[in-house]
């Protein structure tokens, strides 16, 4: 039977710690979160040598065990709590050739934690080009630990790495420096109470304001013989010890490395000069983002067409070979034309996370972060909120988690308060298809009508997240400072395998996600939209055919007058018209106003609403696109999904707060309802004005 | 037979969809937070 170890992958950021994941599980990994917080939680199963099994938990990056963010925090909880069931039973420390100093503060915080641990060198393709040499057999005896010097990029060290986990209990447990030279007496008297104890352990509770359950700064006060000294005494004490690893790193790697400044070619600091100019840059970016939505329209439209008419095709073949009824109709009508409306955008949304990911594993991302800290500092925000507005193209709800990484309460509010109007890969479906449906396809300087709408709907998303920070920053009556401090990764060519990776998990993410959700409302409206009560709905085929008598219609022509009648009478149907007074000044239908409202509880839902409200007693073989385009307004006769309707559609869906599980993550991380009911009221109201300013102004 | 199978099938699919959406976004049951250290744990660190 083979046995199952726990290996806890820890690092600083930008050190290839997702690469040496990747590398070791491939794709038997999965995401998810830690219990009880968001913090994302990433696991992986890979097979070692002599039939070991390890499972290997990715945890956050961290510059060291001094938490400063909940993200941190989970690093310190897992390493601390022995009870815990992902409690490593080797711990690998990912660090890169190029800032192993700083790397090494990580790795002998946790090696005194006496957990084995392995040190990964990884990057090591780039020490030739650096003109880094290392004596790894030194290095292994001064920081008592077994090393592997790897390259993800190339795919070499792999197997000694495997190799070193598999035999973890040949590592030394013992400490790189004495915890006790940080102050003698005060750890003199800690020894003394907590004698069963390991005194770097103990250090880390006292300093750490971490969740240790019952294990706090209190329980050492109750201790008779032992006083906790004041906040600024343990501060002081905390610089000395990193100053004391940092003397102890200096003299190790004097011997253990050495840097030929000669022999190294750095390309980096020219390319820098040139993507964080203040002109260049800009321009830069700006061909990038253009090139980017552009290809976003080329690529994708054939797979699209090819999905749109499979899932046409799929429907009326379950209408032609089930047996006619309720169910078979629920199938076809309702779940798969409601799925037809998620699987549809896949490669869209694949080819935007394509692009994305390898801005970030190019380590051009930081350098926007740069860029755009100028603008930013404007608008009263920090250069790290940059990052969650960034981050908000895929998804609100982490992007406002990654506003934890912003020390100041004012700033991190109005990011908190303004990243839901970045647009989201749930706006993308929305977007697209109004799109097709009401502009040309006609192009200017090589660039369609369609990718420049879509780029400036983008571009208006961030304006109105910048606007809106800079009218809060003077409302909010909040005092604050801020620093803003960013690495700047290395240029590297993009891993395919991590590219591949990204692209794959986050459209998992976006059809597993939004798809549970939009099947389950696609059952829920097709139901409300196939019965209804009383004699209208019941008495439906009488009436219309009363009423139509003298008119000599064709059958087909009597069926869908019926259905037709049923749909205005079901319950959606009357809901529908409730609602209309409303949102005709938008230039909307009864409707859209159903899919707006069920797309209040997720964004993606309108596309899927409108598939299965259109297709509910059609009995064509029709695409999503086209039962769109065939709908006619009923009050002014003409198509309902034209310019203005189509243009205010837009932008009520740039403004709109339509989301709940980014109202539920903003109450979390703000601890009131307040504030997301702020954001509820205000976007959509704003929302509701613009779209109704652009339909009178267009129509 | 088949128009009340049918009829089940739909009204059963119904049940589970509104199910899921509730818990989804109205009410969940609370799940267990994570043992915490602290206490004779044999955490070792305290």
């Amino acid at each position: 039977m083979s046995k199952q170890i726990n290996v806890a992958l820890i690092g600083n950021p930008n050190t290839g710690k997702t690469s040496v994941f990747n590398a070791l599980t491939g794709l038997n990994q999965k995401v998810g979160n830690y219990p009880g917080i968001t913090v994302e939680k990433k696991e992986g199963i890979c097979k070692l040598p002599r039939g070991v099994k390890a499972h290997i938990i990715d945890l956050p990056g961290t510059y060291s065990l001094n938490a400063s963010s909940l993200d941190e925090n989970v690093v310190i909880e897992l390493l601390l709590n022995k009870t815990d069931k992902d409690y490593p039973d080797v711990a690998v420390v990912v660090s890169d050739v190029e800032n192993l100093k700083r790397n090494l503060l990580l790795f002998t915080q946790i090696k005194d934690l006496q957990i084995p641990t392995i040190l990964v060198i990884n990057m090591s393709d780039r020490m030739e080009y650096k003109g880094i040499s290392l004596d790894i057999p030194y290095l292994e005896q001064q920081l008592k630990t077994k090393i592997a010097l790897i390259s993800t990029r190339k795919n070499k060290g792999i197997n000694k790495l495997k190799e070193l986990i598999a035999s973890h209990k040949e590592l030394s447990v013992e400490a790189c420096l004495d915890a006790s030279i940080i102050d003698t007496t005060y750890f003199n008297n800690l020894r003394k109470a907590f004698p069963h104890q390991l005194l770097y352990k103990l250090w880390l509770v006292i300093t750490q304001d971490v969740n240790f359950g019952k294990t706090d700064r209190k329980t050492y006060d109750a201790v008779e013989d032992f006083k906790t000294k004041s906040k600024t005494d343990l501060k002081r004490l905390q610089q000395k010890e990193t100053i004391k690893r940092y003397q102890f790193i200096n003299e190790t790697l004097k011997k253990g490395q050495t840097i030929d400044l000669k022999s190294a070619k750095d390309l980096r600091i020219k390319l820098d000069r040139i993507l964080t100019h203040k002109v260049w840059g800009y321009l830069i970016f700006g061909v990038i983002l253009l090139t980017i939505f552009q290809a976003i329209y080329d690529w994708s439209s054939i797979p699209m067409d090819f999905i749109d008419n499979s899932f046409a095709s799929l429907s009326e073949w379950t209408k032609d070979t089930l047996p006619e009824g309720a169910f078979t109709n629920l199938l076809a009508e309702g779940i798969i034309s409601g799925l037809g409306g998620v699987v549809i955008f896949i490669p869209q949304i694949a080819f935007l996370f394509l692009f994305i990911s390898i801005l970030e594993e190019s380590g051009y991302m930081s350098r926007v972060v740069f860029l755009m800290d100028r603008i930013m500092r404007r608008f009263g925000l920090s250069g790290k909120s940059v990052v969650p507005l960034i981050s908000g193209t895929a998804c609100a709800i982490p992007a406002i988690m990654a506003t934890r990484n912003i020390e100041s309460w004012k700033e991190r509010l109005i990011t908190i308060l303004v990243t839901p109007f970045t647009t989201c890969a749930a706006r993308l479906p929305v977007y697209l298809i109004i799109i097709a449906l009401v502009i040309p396809e006609g192009r200017v300087f090589g660039l369609s009508y369609q990718a420049l709408t879509l780029m400036l709907l983008y571009l208006i998303g961030f304006g109105a997240a910048v606007g809106s920070a800079w009218i809060l920053n003077k409302v909010l009556k909040i005092k604050s400072k801020s620093f803003f401090v960013v690495e700047m990764p290395n240029y590297k060519l993009p891993l395919l395998k991590n590219v591949a990776l990204t692209v794959l998990e986050k459209t998992k993410a976006f059809v597993f996600g939004a798809g549970k959700i939009i099947l389950a409302i696609s059952i829920v409206l097709w139901f409300l939209a196939s019965y209804g009560p009383g004699d209208s709905f019941n008495n439906a085929e009488r009436i219309v055919t009363e009423q139509y008598a003298s008119d000599n219609l064709t059958e087909e022509e009597l069926n869908q007058k019926i259905e037709s009648h049923k749909l205005e009478h079901s319950f959606i149907g009357i809901a529908g018209h409730a609602i209309e007074p409303v949102i005709r000044p938008l230039g909307y239908d009864w409707k859209i106003g159903i899919a707006i409202v069920s797309s209040f509880a997720a964004r993606e839902v309108f596309v899927g609403t409108l598939a299965t409200i259109y297709s509910v007693g059609s009995d064509e073989e029709e695409t999503i696109k086209n039962r769109m385009a065939g709908e006619v307004n009923p009050v002014l006769g003409g198509p309902l999904f034209n310019f203005a309707s189509g243009i205010s559609l837009l932008l009520f869906y740039a403004f709109a707060m339509q989301c709940m599980s980014t109202l539920a993550i903003v109450k979390r991380e703000t601890n009131s309802w307040k504030w997301p009911m702020y954001q509820l009221l205000i976007m959509s109201g704003f929302a509701y004005i613009v779209a109704l300013i652009a339909y009178q102004v267009l129509k | 037979m088949n128009t009340l199978i049918q009829n089940i099938l739909v009204f059963s699919a119904l049940a589970f969809a509104l199910v899921f959406l509730v818990r989804k976004f109205i009410w969940s049951p609370k799940k267990k937070p994570a043992k915490p250290c602290g206490g004779d744990d044999g955490c070792g660190c305290h």
